[in-house]
């Protein structure tokens, strides 16, 4: 059997298996039902988005949250990674591990109790500020794992070889060692983007009142349905990240 | 120190404006009409800042710490006790909800909080059968869902009280029982029931029933008449064995600055054209009787939504339940999962 | 060692002591307590909590989970393998084809589960497109069983395993396969001898970021499974929720915590620590 043709064909069954659900909720999207039973195309349930203050502000606060914290958690997570390379950290590795396993609902209720009581003292409430930092400490881990893992891969000689030819600890690094790590730091950026973007559980624990987010708006409608506004809010998102995705694609190879 | 000017910076930017008084209120998604807000903040010259939630739960996680910076939430009727008991909430002053007399009068005087002192019935619903009418005979009592011809048709409610409660009420018994030996008989009877059950579901099952995976469901009143309005071979039933009832109530918390603001805005929900434009958007049944009259017909007369009071009779309200029945259930209900 | 490395590790221990561990410091003193007459937490003090998990109820939930996530996982690694080395060899377009990896999780979890649940179900496309091709007669059960869950698992985190992967193989060498060609290696030998060796840290850890979240989910059972068969994720999840037993649930998922840690424990004495 031919092994690129075999990995062409699982990587091609494996892009329809992620990409036959988008299919569907964009089809929905235009039903004019809202059930999913097919009766008619409809750009009703697209109005309806645009009309809805709520839906468009809290999908603009999970924009707004993913994006902070995922920045702060690539730095911290990065260097925190560089910083067990070769030298262990076993405390903070450890609880970083627990922070993986620790079911969500408790992450959250953990927080939410932490917050209440430190807040108790302060003049603060639960708000953006919370979500942000709830979501940077819980990126962290998932940072650390995918770029320590492409630190596995690199040779430490190229750093030493910087040193010795007199850049400092801070040069070698910057110069050397992250220019190597970026394509990690991407895949880990990316995996931390799409968590914080879709996290529920732990959002909804530690939101406040001005803080509501896609995914709390979206599971608030679970009780009674989900309406097909929220179809056609994802073919929004998903058509125009897609756009963007191959649009970058074609600019890079004029 | 620093710390704190971050936070505030942080909350600043959120967007608050000073001046105006500002209420808080959470509320049940799909509770509020698209003006009634609006209209309120017009009207009072004040800011409301609404949101929503899913679960009790959620909403007493929040509220439990006594700073949560909600004014009015809207818990279920069981909830209420519990959270006047520990000291969550404030006394309501009737000379300031001079509408309260639109409740319907079935809600006056209700027996989780019998004067009303710290609680307003806002909307009810109830549990029951959603079933196509293309299948014979059709169900009438929670027993026929113990009937092989449904096998593999059917769904029931993802939900501990509701479930159990199905089961109860099929053996005669008491909706809010704490006693073992009549737990354990529901639990034997749902463990019975499982071969013939597809999935244990809450809103999901809807769109399956209408799309004819389903021939009946246990489910909400409001949810079977979204559905009923869809498909119309599908009907509902209260099961003659009687039924359980929930009523969301809106309340003041303790730790309010704003109990005047908060009364007049129960007040205004409470107003027989506010709740009616409110219902004529969630179409789900109003806890106000004034109200009721200035629906739109088909909503006025669903007999889904709300049933003639020869049926009303057989419901029986959800209570609070004491501490060692809420861990039993919770252990039957994941024995009846995992069997 | 040099001061660099010291302060690179101070934002994350700083972050993680007090947003995390001190958070987790009042879950363990939950555990400790009793369940409030209404919910909450309140004194005597005791470990009553961990005693009733001794229950073989829990017991046979808690092995059912690590078989549901330990089956999700193989086959996450099935499929993310392959596709993370062929985006690793698709040269330019590397950055648009991870991307398109990442594409569906755009959207959220509920509506993608939706989806899934339209697609398998008895009146769904799959069925409905196989019975008007005559292949079949009466619908097939896909949905609410545990295939359905598995393949809900494996869909939600295949980025996970994926990402991890293609990080360790983006700088795989190409020299290297050729010369393993040149010492007459088939490509699938050099496959097995030089790339999967290689790819090793990245095939370790996005097993691990599949593990842990299968064997902690909720919603895909309750979901995709009909709530047939619960995994120890929706009996955390009920604590605090309905149950409203905080102290139960509290010691139910520290107990979930610990044998985790003792594995990944036991994995790195055996000599795994080389991946971690």
């Amino acid at each position: 059997m031919n092994l690129k043709r075999t990995i062409g064909l699982i990587a091609a069954a494996s892009y329809l298996f992620l990409h036959v659900p988008l299919l569907v909720l964009i089809v929905f999207s235009f039903n004019s039902s809202r059930f999913t039973a097919w009766e008619g195309f409809s750009l009703k349930w697209y109005a309806a988005v645009l009309a809805d203050e709520r839906m468009l502000k809290a999908t603009w606060n999970s924009l707004i949250i993913a994006f902070v914290s995922t920045i702060f958690a690539a730095a911290v997570g990065t260097l925190a990674a560089y910083g067990m390379w070769k030298k262990k950290a076993p405390v903070l590795e450890g609880s970083l591990y627990v922070s993986l396993i620790t079911p969500e609902i408790v992450t959250g209720v953990s927080l939410l109790a932490f917050f209440q009581w430190l807040f108790h003292y302060m003049d603060v409430r639960l708000g953006m500020h919370t979500v942000i930092l709830a979501h940077i400490t819980f990126s962290i881990a998932y940072v650390v794992i995918v770029v320590a893992a492409r630190l596995k891969t690199m040779d430490g000689t190229l750093e030493e070889a910087a040193l010795d030819l007199g850049a400092n600890h801070w040069e070698a690094f910057w110069r050397v060692t992250l220019p190597n790590l970026i394509p990690g730091v991407i895949a880990a950026a990316l995996l931390a983007f799409t968590i914080s973007f879709d996290d529920y559980v732990i959002t909804a624990m530690v939101a406040g009142i001005d803080s509501e987010t896609l995914p709390m708006v979206i599971y608030g409608m679970a009780r009674k349905g989900v309406s097909p506004a929220v179809n056609a809010i994802s073919a929004i998102i998903v058509v125009g990240i897609g756009v963007l995705i191959v649009a970058s694609e074609r600019l890079q190879h004029e | 120190m620093r710390r704190r000017t971050f936070f505030l910076g942080l909350s600043g930017l959120a967007g608050c404006t000073r001046g105006k008084r500002r209420l808080n209120v959470f509320n049940w998604s799909d509770y509020i009409g698209p003006n009634t807000v609006p209209r309120f903040e017009f009207e009072f010259d004040c800011e409301v800042r609404y949101h929503v939630y899913e679960s009790n739960e959620e909403m007493l996680a929040k509220v439990f710490s006594g700073n949560s910076g909600w004014d009015v939430v809207f818990p279920s009727n069981y909830y209420v006790g519990p959270m006047a008991q520990t000291q969550l909430l404030a006394k309501l002053n009737h000379s300031k909800l001079g509408n309260i007399n639109n409740l319907d009068a079935r809600l006056r005087n209700p027996v989780w909080d019998k004067d009303l002192e710290w609680s307003v019935p806002y909307m009810w619903g109830a549990a029951g059968i959603a079933y196509t009418t293309k299948h014979e005979p059709a169900p009438a009592r929670w027993a026929d869902l113990w009937h092989e011809s449904f096998k593999g048709r059917i769904t029931m409610l993802d939900d501990a009280a509701e479930t159990l409660g199905a089961a109860l009420k099929k053996l005669g018994l008491p909706l809010n029982t704490a006693d073992p030996e009549h737990l354990g008989k529901a639990k034997d009877e749902l463990i019975r029931q499982k071969p013939l059950v597809r999935a244990y579901l809450n809103a999901e099952a809807r769109d399956q029933l209408v799309a004819g995976d389903l021939l009946a469901c246990q489910t909400w009143a409001t949810t079977a008449s979204q559905a009923i309005e869809a498909a119309k071979h599908l009907a509902f039933v209260f099961p003659a064995e009687g039924f359980s009832v929930y009523s969301d109530c809106a309340v003041i918390l303790r730790e309010s600055n704003e109990q005047e603001l908060a009364h007049q805005f129960i007040n205004y929900l409470l107003r027989a054209p506010v709740a009616a434009a409110i219902v004529n958007h969630s179409k789900t049944a109003t806890a106000n009787g004034a109200a009721r009259a200035m629906l739109a017909p088909v909503l006025r007369d669903n007999q889904v939504l709300y049933p003639p009071e020869s049926v009303l009779e057989r419901g029986e309200w959800f209570a609070p339940l004491p501490p060692g029945a809420q861990q039993l259930r919770d252990r039957m209900w994941t024995e009846i999962k995992s069997a | 060692m040099n001061r660099l490395r010291f302060w690179t590790l101070v934002p994350a221990r700083a972050l993680n002591f007090l947003f995390f561990l001190v958070p987790m410091g009042i879950v363990v003193l939950y555990s400790l307590m009793t369940r409030g007459p209404y919910g909450g937490q309140a004194p005597p003090f005791n470990l009553d909590n961990y005693v009733r998990l001794a229950d073989p109820l829990y017991l046979t939930i808690l092995l059912r989970s690590f078989w549901i996530a330990g089956i999700s996982t193989f086959f996450a690694m099935l499929l993310g393998f392959p596709l993370a080395l062929f985006i690793a060899n698709s040269g330019k377009s590397r950055s648009m084809y991870l991307n398109l990896v990442m594409l569906p999780f755009w959207t959220s979890f509920l509506v993608r589960t939706y989806a899934w649940m339209f697609l398998l179900r008895d009146t769904g496309l799959i069925n409905s497109g196989l019975m008007a091709l005559g292949v079949i007669r009466e619908p097939l059960p896909m949905l609410y069983n545990d295939a359905a869950v598995v393949l809900g698992l494996v869909y939600g985190y295949l980025p996970f395993m994926v990402l991890p992967i293609y990080s360790t193989l983006e700088k795989l060498d190409p020299s290297l396969l050729e010369a393993a060609a040149d010492l007459g290696a088939t490509p699938w030998v050099s496959l097995w001898r030089v790339t999967v060796p290689l790819a090793l840290p990245g095939i370790v850890a996005g097993s691990i970021l599949v593990f842990i979240p299968c064997l902690g989910a909720y919603l895909t059972p309750d979901l995709l499974g009909g709530g047939k068969s619960v995994m120890i994720g929706n009996v955390v999840q009920n604590q605090f929720t309905t149950a409203r037993d905080w102290p139960f649930g509290a010691s139910l998922s520290l107990v979930l915590t610990g044998l985790v840690m003792v594995l990944l424990w036991l994995f790195v004495r055996k000599g795994g620590d080389k991946y971690l």
